[in-house]
């Protein structure tokens, strides 16, 4: 029998067996907020190590609670909390990127937010989206990102540029330039084919006024929005000005830092990876907002908090949450991850309202859209990673190419 | 000799002489015999009890529950609700079969067994005749070298073939532009990137099967070969007369393990090309391995993993037909 065929139904039926047995084990009294108690926290990647700092901070003011914090590495995080979900073992308090929360409010393990202690005009309203589902708020926004426009100023000014580009057009004359005169091999780099693909598209779907899935949960990735925003995409393929062929695991910054690849869109970490790997290009780049078609629109990203529908410590989970999420908590968290805050109050004062480079990044967090949370969101992309593909391979139109996409995606939304 | 007999046979009866059971003994030596073969018998049990539980709770009940799922719609929900997935019979093998994805991983995996496993079995076979008696030199070097592959984490194999197909400043595209020509970009061409990978894969099991080549090449009795020799068979009879025929049973082997892990090939497209580019490497255990891990279609994945079973039946059975030994 396939390898992958037995991990798999082994998988399952450890999820089965457990299952089963957390059936009973559901539905304890709850505990109150002073009372003297542990929360189990799940926290990923970066933020899961630096979270126990703040646990420590936190348990000193609150003598009576014990955090533990576990960190989950980003590439076992889903598994991981899939198999709680299953189990019936999910954390308090768990961090989750916008991407999983239809799945897991499909599955009904995420006790909706109390919204008299957190208030939705606090945040960004693209952050508080993506912890929406069908109007049910089950996330708390903890921090955002969303992807502006990274570009080399030194290679700008020998191609007669001196401005960012603003618009496609001028964002596109730049590729060309800094491909004739300023010699790169490429003129902007975006995905041309594979695993979130999309993610690169967002930019121009955004901006161009489109969307996959509209707020009322209907597919609308056929739009003529959507279409002007794939042609735009396919044509960099079809000039030349972007790489048709990129390998899984490809890291831009290094191109970006010798100069083959001028142009990308990037999130607010890269900002610390370029300072960090490519010190030789320090001051010869700086960030814009994505250029304009209708509007200047990017995709907006990062993780939401949320406490476990089975937890016997709900008030103390929500009180933590309102210390990491409030202004004050939002403001440390950052000068400890550089995590963007979610909070909109935060940025009012320090270090975020004074620099360029992260008002930029607030700026466009305040036009950011979010995907529309769906349990099938994984597939929904997939489609759309497959009509993009077709098109910057050059097999297909992109309205053929999104007519196919928008009859799947019909298909997967209605179920 | 008649001596010799009757002085070995002496001491055996003087030892028998007190040990030996009463008249009327037979019987109750019987149930004894019979107690001690339960005693036995429970030991046995006893000591596969670790491999039994293990069997059962992680091979043997997970098979027949993919069984089950595989006529069910099991989906996302049913993760924390397995009691309420709907028998749907035979619709997710139904649907498979209409599937234009299943059936072009279907056609990759095939055309990945079809070339890979003679291309593995061949080479594997000349390295290991080489080593066997051409090579004396070194010996030990190009065994390790062939073997290393074998024992190198695939993460590490796919770093260094990236490093090696890399259309811009890999090690094949430096050779080619020393001679004036342009690499072609071998895993981002829906063309290239199944030979390449097939290329890789031949180089990593290579070495298992030269293993096995050499140690059926040491079995082969040196008075054959030697008969040959004097009955003035060349090198190349001596190939097609003696050793393959008396590798036979190593040679099964040897194909039948090869097709199985081909069949199954999963590691190589998942990290090198995550099945690109346009589906070109995308094989039937990754496709398995998408549906049921990425989109949550567990039923519909439970039913790929028997149809990829039942295929893997059948080519194994045939195998074993066609390459039996009709030599004993």
């Amino acid at each position: 029998m396939s390898r992958t065929a037995r991990t798999a139904s082994a998988a399952l039926t450890v999820a089965l067996a457990l299952g089963i047995s957390a059936c009973g084990s559901s539905g304890g009294e709850d505990v109150a907020a002073d009372a003297k108690q542990t929360l189990t926290v799940w926290a990923m990647g970066a933020e899961g190590e630096k979270l126990a700092e703040v646990a420590e901070v936190y348990e000193k003011a609150h003598p009576n609670v014990t955090v533990k914090v576990t960190p989950v590495g980003w590439d076992v995080a889903h598994q991981k909390l899939v198999s709680a979900a299953a189990a019936g073992t999910m954390p308090d308090v768990a961090q989750m990127g916008g991407s999983y929360m239809g799945e897991f409010a499909e599955l009904g393990v995420l006790e909706p937010v109390d919204t008299k202690t957190f208030d939705k005009k606090d945040f960004f309203p693209a952050g508080w989206n993506q912890g929406e589902v069908d109007g049910t708020a089950y996330g708390v926004p903890w921090y955002v990102d969303t992807r502006v426009l990274y570009y080399r100023t030194d290679l700008a000014k020998k191609a007669g540029v001196d401005k960012a580009p603003a618009d496609w057009q001028e964002m596109r004359d730049l590729a060309t330039a800094y491909q004739e005169k300023a010699g790169t091999k490429w003129g902007l780099s975006i995905q041309p084919s594979g695993l979130d693909t999309v993610q690169s598209f967002y930019p121009f779907l955004y901006s161009a006024g489109g969307a996959i899935v509209d707020d009322k949960g209907e597919a609308v990735i056929d739009s003529p929005e959507a279409v002007s925003a794939l042609k735009e995409y396919g044509a960099y393929f079809d000039k030349g000005l972007a790489n048709k062929s990129v390998q899984p695991g490809y890291d831009v910054l290094k191109d970006f830092g010798n100069g083959r690849v001028p142009m990308f869109f990037g999130g607010p970490w890269h900002v610390t990876l370029l300072d960090e790997g490519q010190p030789q290009i320090k001051g010869k780049w700086a960030v814009a907002p994505v250029p304009a078609d209708s509007t200047s629109a990017s995709q907006a990203g990062g993780s939401s908090l949320v406490v476990s529908k089975d937890s016997e410590h709900k008030a103390a989970a929500t009180e933590f949450i309102r210390y990491l999420t409030d202004a004050e908590g939002q403001a440390d968290w950052y000068a400890r991850t550089k995590d963007l805050p979610a909070n909109t109050t935060a940025w009012d004062s320090g270090k975020l309202a004074g620099d360029a480079n992260l008002q930029v990044f607030k700026k466009q967090m305040d036009t950011a859209k979010s995907s529309h949370p769906s349990a099938r969101l994984t597939e929904i992309n997939d489609k759309v990673d497959q009509a993009i593909a077709k098109v910057t391979q050059g097999k297909a139109s992109a309205e053929d190419a999104l007519k196919t996409a928008q009859s799947e995606i019909e298909g997967l939304v209605k179920k | 000799m008649g001596t010799t007999t009757a002085r070995a046979a002496q001491p055996a009866e003087v030892k028998k002489g007190p040990g030996a059971p009463p008249p009327g003994a037979g019987r109750g030596g019987a149930a004894r015999r019979k107690r001690s073969m339960g005693v036995q018998n429970t030991a046995g049990w006893l000591f596969s009890t670790p491999f039994l539980v293990l069997f059962t709770v992680f091979m043997a009940f997970p098979i027949l529950a993919t069984l089950l799922m595989s006529f069910t719609d099991f989906g996302l929900r049913n993760v924390t609700r397995p009691w309420e997935a709907n028998f749907i019979g035979f619709e997710n093998y139904t649907e498979l079969f209409g599937d234009e994805k299943f059936l072009k991983s279907l056609f990759n995996t095939a055309y990945f067994v079809v070339v890979g496993v003679p291309l593995t079995i061949a080479l594997g076979l000349v390295v290991a005749v080489l080593l066997n008696n051409g090579i004396d030199r070194a010996r030990t070097f190009f065994r390790v070298g062939f073997y290393a592959p074998v024992v190198t984490t695939i993460v590490a194999v796919a770093v260094v073939w990236r490093f090696v197909l890399d259309p811009s400043d890999g090690l094949v595209a430096g050779l080619f532009s020393e001679v004036g020509l342009t690499a072609p970009d071998f895993l981002g061409s829906e063309t290239l990137a199944m030979p390449s990978m097939i290329a890789m894969a031949v180089w990593r099991n290579v070495g298992t099967v030269m293993v096995l080549f050499i140690a059926g090449l040491q079995a082969i009795p040196t008075e054959v070969r030697e008969a040959a020799r004097l009955d003035g068979a060349g090198v190349w009879q001596e190939f097609r007369g003696i050793t393959v025929p008396l590798l036979r049973p190593t040679l099964l082997y040897a194909t039948v393990i090869t097709t199985i892990g081909y069949l199954n090939v999963f590691e190589e497209p998942f990290v090198m090309t995550q099945g690109g580019p346009s589906d070109s490497t995308l094989t039937v255990s990754l496709n398995m391995y998408r549906e049921g891990f990425n989109f949550f279609h567990m039923g519909y994945a439970s039913a790929m993993a028997y149809v990829l079973f039942v295929v893997i039946m059948g080519i194994t059975v045939l195998q074993l037909r066609l390459l039996k030994d009709n030599t004993k």
